[in-house]
């Protein structure tokens, strides 16, 4: 259950629990939250529950609203953001946080109603291609920072970011690897074609094997030394 | 025995944080039929839910096309994958009502059928399809969730979807009622086209772009680009069961198209292409 935690100068002064469906914030009576400081407008915020997120949207207040220190129209908030009214703090508590993986499993809920006069949901566009959501979060794992340089060939001393999950080399049929950047390192697989990929002249078959720092990869015709940043 | 009209690879993985896998994969190479589900419920009702799904959906799919007319067409094919699922739905539906711990159970599906040049294609839930045509990849499928649906109404954006907390909240599957209406389409199926049925696991942890990327420069190599995807999720969390399908539709030979004799053939066995 998420709730909010109003503050001024240190000391909490109020503290409910988001259960209605909307929530309004202002200096007005009437508000959910009334906030009586002359910064805040008569009707400044409003938090809206939609499945398991609270939307917070600034009604067109005349100082705006700041969540953790910047100004936002729309927010879905996210445990610990402050909202700053004026002279008070609003701070979004979500204890389903801590159990981060239950908000992971799959459940049930009812189709969002579009608003009246729109499509159906079941008629909304054609090619789902054209409405991407993007993956979940930024990876919490941090990443190696790899590169590898050409050592022989036309292209001798071109140099090659390995800043993607995957990058091959080779060519097709003769031989291609496949160097995997991993939170750990890179690693060298082979991907096709009749010559095996060789670190350091030792041919590693269909193993997978780490690279380490100034190791020789060899992959068809390319010869690349790799280097870690 | 016939020669497979797609190449496959599959692979299906608990995770890093959960301590079941609750989404299941069932494959029919010979018979082109690919079934991927993310099960739901209580304690490990949703193991049971995805597996009933895509079991009975091979099967049943299995014995439909086997019996159908070479000359059915897509309109049969379509049909077939409809009230394929239906069954499937009545199946877990019943056996949710039939016993207390499998109450409310309930599964996501995709699924592919490969026949006769064409590809259909069915999902209910957050399930689902892409297609990579040369380095190129497309979404094939919508999802049923909440996340989709604000985003297409404009209630948030598609920058603010990564901050939701609504991800897994899908507005339908299979097994909660008496009745799903599933997602069908279907195309021509092109040699060398790959196509990925994954479950949410995959897609909300891997970029599309970092997906597109794997099965494009992987393509050669199914199996390890499978593994590959699996690994990506993983490396990036893993708070997920992931699972993934990858099938390649072959190169035909002329011969085993064209020629009249390949035709009396796939026509007296009951199977074309």
């Amino acid at each position: 259950m998420a709730k909010l935690v109003l503050s001024t100068g240190g000391t909490i002064v109020h503290q409910c629990f988001l259960e209605q469906a909307r929530v309004t914030i202002g200096r007005e009576q009437g508000n959910a939250i009334v906030i009586e400081d002359p910064a805040v407008s008569r009707a400044h915020a409003a938090i809206t529950a939609v499945g398991n997120d609270y939307i917070l949207e600034d009604l067109g207040s005349v100082n705006g609203t700041l969540v953790n220190g910047t100004p936002v129209q729309r927010r879905i908030l996210q445990h610990g953001d402050v909202i700053a009214l004026g002279a008070f703090h609003l701070r979004y508590v979500d204890s389903r946080a801590s159990s981060d993986i239950d908000l992971e499993r799959t459940m049930l809920i009812g189709a969002l109603v579009p608003p009246t006069g729109s499509a159906p949901a079941d008629a909304m566009p054609a090619d789902p291609d054209e409405v991407h959501v993007p993956s979940a979060r930024t990876p919490r794992a941090h990443f190696p920072k790899g590169y590898v340089t050409r050592v022989t060939g036309p292209r001798v001393g071109e140099t090659r970011e390995l800043d993607r999950v995957v990058a091959t080399f080779g060519m097709p049929g003769e031989g291609v690897v496949v160097v995997t950047r991993r939170p750990r390192g890179y690693f060298v697989t082979h991907v096709e074609g009749r010559v095996h990929p060789r670190v350091n002249g030792q041919s590693i078959g269909t193993e997978t094997r780490e690279l380490r720092e100034g190791d020789v990869l060899e992959a068809g015709p390319d010869r690349l030394q790799f280097h870690l940043r | 025995m016939a020669r497979e009209f797609i190449e496959v690879a599959a692979v299906t993985d608990v995770g890093n944080v959960r301590q079941y896998n609750e989404d299941s994969i069932a494959v029919d190479a010979e018979n082109g039929i690919l079934a991927l589900a993310d099960g739901m419920g209580g304690h490990r009702a949703g193991e049971v839910a995805s597996r009933m799904a895509t079991e009975v959906l091979v099967a049943d799919l299995a014995a439909a096309t086997a019996g159908m007319r070479p000359d059915a067409g897509p309109r049969g094919t379509i049909f077939a994958l409809e009230s394929s699922i239906n069954r499937a739905n009545e199946a877990i539906f019943a056996a949710g009502r039939a016993d207390a711990k499998y109450g409310g159970m309930g599964t996501t599906l995709a699924l592919a059928v490969f026949r006769d040049d064409r590809v259909t294609w069915a999902h209910v839930g957050d399930s689902r399809i892409y297609r990579v045509r040369g380095a190129r990849m497309r979404l094939l499928t919508r999802d049923d969730s909440l996340l989709r649906d604000q985003v297409e109404l404009g209630v948030i954006s598609a920058e603010e979807a990564s901050q939701s907390h609504n991800r897994s909240l899908v507005t339908r599957a299979l097994g909660i009622g008496e009745k799903v209406v599933p997602h069908v389409a279907d195309d021509a199926a092109v040699p060398g086209d790959i196509y990925v049925l994954c479950s949410d696991g995959l897609n909300d942890l891997v970029e599309d772009t970092d997906i597109e990327l794997i099965v494009g420069a992987l393509q050669a190599n199914l199996p390890l680009a499978a593994r590959h995807l699996v690994q990506a999720a993983k490396d990036n969390g893993g708070f997920d069961n992931v699972s993934v399908i990858l099938a390649r539709v072959r190169e035909p030979k002329v011969a085993e198209r064209r020629g009249w004799f390949a035709r009396f053939v796939a026509w007296i066995t009951g199977r074309a292409g």
